[in-house]
C-alpha cells in the first residue's frame, strides 16, 4: 500500500512538476487502492503543498508571479475553500467521488479539444507563413518575365 | 480594473477556492482561466501566479481535512513520491513534446473519471 502510494504520488508528481494539475491525476489514480475519497483529498492537498511552495520561489525569482490586484482572488477564494471543505467533511465519500469524477472528466476532455485546437491554429499560422514566402519567392520570377 | 472586473474576479476567487477545499484540489484550473481571461497574464505567469492564490487556501483546507481525520502513513508516502516527482517533471519541462504529454494526460483524466462515475 505504501509503496503504491510512492509510486502513485511519484507519477502525479511528474504532471504537477510539469505545471499541468498533478493533484487532479493523484485521485483518480490513488483510487485504485481503495482509499475512501475524503482521504484522498486529504493526501491531495498536503501533498500539493511543499512542491506548491518550493515552485513558487523558482517563480518569484524568475518574476513570473503577478501580485497586483491578486487580493480580490485570493481573499474570497480563501473563505469559499474553507466553506468547500468544511461541506466535504459532511458528505458521504459516494456524493464526493462522483463530483470528483465528473470534474476530472469535464476537465480532462475540456483539456483534450484545446490541445487539437492550439495544433489546428499553428498549422493555419503555417500555412499563411508558407503562401507569404511562396509569394515573395514569385515576385523576381514575375517581375523577370513581365519586363 | 473597472469595477465589474473586480466583481468577477471576486466571483472566480469563490469559485475556485470552493471547488478546491470540495474537492480536495482542481482550483487551479479555474484560476488559472480567471488570471488569462480577467488579469490579462500570459500562461506562463498565470500558472506561477495561480500557485500564489492556492497555496493560502489549500493551508485552510488541508487544515480542515486534517482536523477531520487524515491517514499520515498514506499522506506522507505520497507526498514523497510526489515531490520527488514534482522535481523530475519541471527538469522533464522541457524536454518531452508538450501536445503529446497533455494529451496522454487528458486520455487518463477521461479514464479516471469514467472509472469513478461507473466502476
Amino acid at each position: 500500500m505504501i509503496v503504491w502510494c510512492v509510486i502513485f504520488g511519484f507519477i502525479a508528481g511528474i504532471v504537477g512538476g510539469m505545471g499541468m494539475g498533478g493533484g487532479t491525476l493523484l485521485v483518480p489514480l490513488l483510487s485504485l487502492l481503495d482509499i475512501p475519497q475524503r482521504q484522498m483529498q486529504a493526501i491531495n492537498l498536503i501533498s500539493f503543498l511543499p512542491m506548491c511552495a518550493v515552485a513558487l520561489i523558482f517563480h518569484f525569482k524568475n518574476k513570473l508571479v503577478v501580485t497586483k490586484n491578486i487580493g480580490f482572488t485570493v481573499i474570497p477564494a480563501c473563505l469559499s475553500s474553507l466553506g468547500g471543505a468544511v461541506l466535504a467533511q459532511n458528505l458521504d465519500n459516494g456524493l464526493l467521488k462522483i463530483l470528483f469524477g465528473i470534474f476530472i472528466l469535464v476537465v480532462g476532455i475540456r483539456m483534450m479539444v484545446q490541445s487539437f485546437r492550439k495544433k489546428k491554429l499553428k498549422c493555419v499560422k503555417g500555412n499563411v507563413h508558407d503562401r507569404q514566402l511562396n509569394v515573395a519567392a514569385n515576385l523576381p520570377h514575375r517581375s523577370h518575365r513581365s519586363s | 480594473m473597472t469595477a465589474n472586473k473586480k466583481v468577477l474576479c471576486v466571483a472566480g476567487g469563490l469559485l475556485g477556492g470552493f471547488i478546491n477545499g470540495l474537492m480536495g484540489g482542481g482550483g487551479g484550473v479555474v484560476i488559472v482561466l480567471l488570471l488569462t481571461g480577467l488579469y490579462g497574464l500570459s500562461a506562463k505567469k498565470a500558472q506561477a501566479t495561480a500557485l500564489l492564490v492556492i497555496l493560502p487556501l489549500t493551508v485552510i483546507s488541508a487544515v480542515v481535512y486534517i482536523i477531520g481525520g487524515a491517514d499520515w502513513g498514506n499522506v506522507l508516502s505520497t507526498s514523497a513520491g510526489f515531490t520527488v516527482g514534482g522535481a523530475v517533471g519541471a527538469l522533464l519541462l522541457n524536454k518531452l513534446p508538450s501536445v503529446a504529454v497533455r494529451r496522454i494526460f487528458a486520455l487518463l483524466l477521461i479514464a479516471g473519471g469514467i472509472r469513478m462515475l461507473f466502476f
